[in-house]
């Protein structure tokens, strides 16, 4: 690493609108999101085939996106706005497609970070939280030391997530991205054995405590102790250090959350067939995600609802079942967790192995007698705001203060753990300054939008068949390839990323309102266009005749600016007519960007976007041939827009003729996006044909 | 409003050819909402004329700019620097304003980009019609709300000629009868016997007939600087 380039850290990429975005209501993907990843942006990005864009966005708020990409539980799309109109866009498994079309970018472009501040930060524990610190503190310019108990990095991806839902390949990548910075790492190194706390301290400028919850809780219920018992945290990091336990052939879990479906999916692929799982509550009650309980299912794993475990039953030494007593009922009259049980209602459930997977809690003992303070609940002391502990300089983030989350809630944490360190390090306050977490956003669509909008069903992720899956720790989802990306991407209805209005230029024309197709301007003494309302389709902007108007995720007047450079140098002696080609990126339309060089290409989001000023600016620059390239085949995202583009066209077309131009030099040209191929690149050899019968301008 | 219209390229060509540095000037109240000459037509016709240009071989710089309000001083002071910098002025608000402007100019001249229309309402979406004439001595209560000195193609002022047919104007059976109208208006209002009153030959020296007019309050024009500012304007010095 010593002969690496050190080079400035890179920017974080900012999507076009970042900061506008930062004054409106966000999109309720957005809002949803721990940690506030742009959903709107990198989807919409997708869309365009802009996939290392989508990779930077995805990645600027998250480091360990790939993770994500695979774990996730997606937050964002269970408040998607698309669950009013179909189903909610797949989000998290369009993130895995920007991520896996981005290796070789993503390896590329890991940089060593230079140590401006002169102060060193050390880190305790390398999950999620402290991954994320680790990374911002990076950014900021200090040295920073990771210290991990564990033999690899990554917490609980590493050492508890079965590889079947996250292959180590990926959760690798997103390490040596953060690590590339140039951290310091310390593995097998565990604070309180190895180093005293104490004098790690005394080591580093700050320390941040993010220790997880590496404890399982067990249950104390008679027989409990001995072979054959085993606890969920121990079992999961056996099998991710390869340490194959040996589990016989009827294994029982008793718990109903997330956890437990791990661990009997896990005992499952051990070659277990026999797995069954216990927990106190009904099917509906079940804490654990909806899909992961219909997985397991569909991996005959057996789940026993509403019992409660009472005595592990023993022949000798070895375990012979679990005895267990039906729940009345789980939750008390105020909706606490308080259950009650029917003593005369018993039964044995058999088993040759028990894994208890009832919660987890962390392992603080190595604070005991330091500056850290415990409660007299044996937890970590501190305050929220500040996200230290009761020692100075101390910081506490993750899990191991927040309670069981989710990954990205605990990247969320490192986060304004590491700002609250860089605060500290600058003598600075840190109270107040730290990002809320709540954010406003967009409301749901109203109901006559809804109407408006045409049903698109989700594209199904698909899995292994259970057959073969529960054979190995293979990976069981499989991704999509770019066909199907692009037409998940295409179902996004951009919320958040529409138009605004400039009110110190809107002259209250009524224009837009007029134009609009989904209601969304309302023009009193200026237009105000309603984020609930507008689709982001782009069609108003072009209309305004006091270029009032602007969108939130693209430049509309970036195409005028560009287009010069896109047309290009025109060869005087050029044989082939230059052909400037708007074409919409729709549906599969990227798929068809590959044409002749002839053919210089400008990509739309939809042609509703196009202007009159783009039409004639091309000609301007010097083209032969202007195209306008839609799909033909009704899979169009909007409504509307076909009668408004071909008015435009035909604009461009009036003011061309009185310049003496062939008004045919303009063009709408329409073509089929299905059926493989390139659907763009017979129309575009068409036009191109048509154009050379009347002439190359300025050519003899 | 006042309802514009585009001009032939041609037409604009001829006016600009022979300067250098034309900077093609939008209006964005009036002209704008009607699509002749906002910031945005302004923008479109600069790209024609550059194009045109580029094909007679001519070495031109050719912008566009854009203000709230030509016929006000306070919208384009602040850019009349920049303004100042061209060897012509094509300005592309209703002629108001360009006399307004051309005043204040200097030695650099202002011409129409666009023509002057009329004033008129948005009958429907792209859709200008004219409606008033601004005689300066309103009488519609008198008509039905229907101004036949706007609307009637022979000004007439006491019912129709023999020309009107069916509802439509001898001129064109695309022009609705004025004095039609206004009787089938004022029946509904229940207001015809008015008609009946004989409307005596109108004073027009409020209309064109007295020169150019001048609209002056009192309670407002006590403002100094204004009543500076108003003496530029030529044919309305104090
Ligand atoms: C089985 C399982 C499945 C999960 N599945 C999902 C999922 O699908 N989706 C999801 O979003 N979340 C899931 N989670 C939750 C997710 O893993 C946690 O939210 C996340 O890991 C918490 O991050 P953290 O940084 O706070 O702590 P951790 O990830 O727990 O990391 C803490 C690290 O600190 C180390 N450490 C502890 N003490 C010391 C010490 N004294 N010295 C040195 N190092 C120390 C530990 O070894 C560990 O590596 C799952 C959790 C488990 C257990
Ligand atoms: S439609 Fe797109 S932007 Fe809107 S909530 Fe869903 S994912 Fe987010
Ligand atoms: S089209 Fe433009 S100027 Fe007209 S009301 Fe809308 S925002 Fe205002
Ligand atoms: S026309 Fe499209 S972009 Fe404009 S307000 Fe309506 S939905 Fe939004
Ligand atoms: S078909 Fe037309 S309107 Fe639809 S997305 Fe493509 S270009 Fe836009």
């Amino acid at each position: 690493m010593a002969q690496e380039k050190i080079e400035e850290a890179p920017k974080p990429y900012r999507p076009y609108g970042a900061e506008i975005k930062e004054t409106r209501p966000y999109s309720p993907c957005r809002a949803a999101c721990p940690a506030h990843t742009d959903v709107q942006a990198y989807v919409g990005l997708i869309a365009q085939g802009r996939y290392h864009e989508a990779f930077e966005v995805i990645t600027a708020p998250n480091p360990i996106a790939s993770v994500c990409s695979m774990i996730c539980h997606h937050p964002c799309e269970q408040s998607c706005r698309r669950c009013t109109i179909d189903e909610p866009l797949a989000v998290r498994h369009l993130k895995r497609f920007a991520i896996e079309k981005s290796l070789d970018y993503r390896r590329a472009r890991r940089r060593l970070v230079e140590k401006t501040k002169g102060k060193s930060i050390g880190i305790i524990g390398s999950g999620p939280s402290g991954l994320t610190a680790a990374r911002d503190l990076a950014d900021f310019g200090y040295s920073v030391s990771i210290y991990e108990r564990h033999p690899v990095l990554g917490g609980m991806l590493a050492s508890a997530i079965p590889p079947y839902r996250l292959p180590r390949e990926m959760l690798k990548e997103d390490i040596d991205d953060v690590i590339s910075k140039g951290i310091e790492v310390k593995t097998n190194c565990e604070i309180g054995r190895d180093v005293k706390i104490d004098d790690l301290a005394k080591q580093h400028d700050a320390v941040l405590i993010a220790i997880g919850l590496s404890l399982s809780r067990s249950l104390p219920i008679p027989g409990v102790k001995g072979p054959g018992v085993l606890l969920a945290i121990p079992f999961l990091e056996d099998v991710a250090f390869d340490r194959k336990p040996s589990l016989g052939k009827k294994v029982l879990v008793i718990g109903g959350g997330n956890v437990a479906m791990d661990v009997a999916r896990t005992a499952r692929r051990l070659g277990v067939k026999d797995v069954s799982m216990v927990c106190l509550e009904s099917a509906e009650e079940m804490p654990a995600w909806k899909w992961e309980v219909d997985e397991a299912l569909e991996e005959s794993i057996k789940i026993n609802h509403r019992w409660g475990p009472k005595a592990v039953r023993r022949e000798g030494d070895k375990v012979k079942g679990l005895e267990v007593v039906k729940v009345k009922s789980v939750f008390d009259a105020n909706g606490r967790f308080n259950p009650s049980f029917d003593n005369d209602q018993t039964s044995l459930l058999e088993a040759d192995t028990i894994i208890i997977t009832i919660g987890q809690m962390s392992d603080v003992s190595f604070l005991k007698g330091s500056a850290v303070k415990l409660d007299e609940r044996g937890r970590v002391e501190w305050d929220p705001a500040t996200q230290m502990s009761s020692a100075k300089g101390v910081f506490v983030s993750g899990e191991v203060v927040t309670g069981p989350g989710s990954a990205i809630a605990a990247v969320a944490n490192g986060h304004r753990a590491a700002l609250a360190i860089h605060l500290y390090c600058q003598g600075e306050a840190i109270e107040g300054r730290l990002p809320v977490q709540e954010k406003e956003k967009i409301e749901q669509m109203p109901a006559q939008v809804v109407d408006k909008i045409n049903k698109e069903p989700r594209l199904k992720i698909k899995h292994l068949a259970p057959e073969l899956r529960c054979d190995s720790m293979v990976h069981f989802e499989i991704g999509y390839d770019e066909e199907e990306a692009l037409k998940e991407a295409g179902r996004c209805r951009g919320c958040g990323g529409g138009a605004v209005v400039d009110q110190k230029k809107c002259m209250a024309c009524l224009t837009c309102m007029r134009i609009c197709p989904y209601g969304a301007p309302v023009v009193t003494s200026v237009s105000e266009i309603r984020p609930e309302y507008c689709q982001a389709c782009g069609l108003c902007a072009p209309e305004c005749p006091g270029e009032a108007i602007s969108m939130v995720s693209y430049d509309v007047k970036e195409i005028r600016r560009t287009l010069p450079q896109t047309v290009g140098k025109i060869e005087p002696k050029r044989q082939e007519p230059v052909i400037a080609a708007f074409m919409c990126t729709h549906h599969v339309g990227v798929l068809g960007f590959d044409l002749p060089k002839n053919v210089r290409t400008i990509p739309v989001h939809c042609t509703s976007r196009i202007d009159v000023l783009d039409l004639l600016k091309a000609v301007e620059a010097g083209a032969d041939g202007v195209a306008v390239v839609r799909c033909g085949d009704g899979t169009c995202k909007y409504r509307d827009v076909a009668r408004r583009v071909e008015a435009r066209v035909k604009r461009g077309q009036e003011l061309l003729k009185m310049l003496g131009f062939d008004p045919g030099r303009i063009e709408i040209l329409s073509a089929s996006s299905g059926n493989g191929g390139n659907p763009y690149a017979t129309v575009c050899a068409d036009f191109s044909g048509r154009i050379k019968q009347m002439g190359l301008r300025g050519t003899k | 409003m006042i309802i514009g219209s585009q001009k032939p390229i041609e037409e604009i060509w001829e006016m600009v050819r022979d300067f250098r540095k034309v900077l093609v000037f939008g209006c964005n109240t009036c002209v704008a909402i009607c699509h002749a000459g906002g910031e945005k037509e302004a923008e479109t016709i600069a790209s024609l004329i550059r194009m045109r240009a580029q094909q007679e071989g001519k070495e031109m710089e050719v912008n566009h700019l854009g203000v709230m309000r030509h016929c006000e001083p306070e919208y384009f002071d602040p850019v009349m620097d920049e303004v100042k910098k061209y060897d012509l002025i094509l300005s592309t608000a209703c002629g108001v304003g360009v006399n307004f402007l051309s005043d204040r100019t200097g030695n650099i001249p202002v011409y129409p980009g666009i023509n002057t229309s009329f004033y008129g309402a948005v009958e429907a979406p792209g859709n200008f019609v004219e409606l008033c004439s601004g005689c300066g001595n309103c009488i519609l209560h008198m008509t039905g709300g229907i101004c036949p000195i706007a609307r009637c193609s022979k000004t007439l002022m006491n019912g129709p000629c023999g020309g009107t047919n069916n509802g439509k104007c001898e001129v064109s059976k695309d022009v609705d009868c004025a004095w039609f109208l206004i009787v089938e208006r004022m029946k509904q209002l229940g207001t015809l016997e008015k008609l009946s009153e004989v409307l005596p030959p109108r004073n027009w020296s409020t209309s064109r007939d007295g020169g150019p007019r001048r609209v002056s309050l009192e309670h407002i024009r006590a403002y100094e600087e204004q009543e500076s500012q108003k003496a530029a304007t030529a044919g309305g010095k104090k």
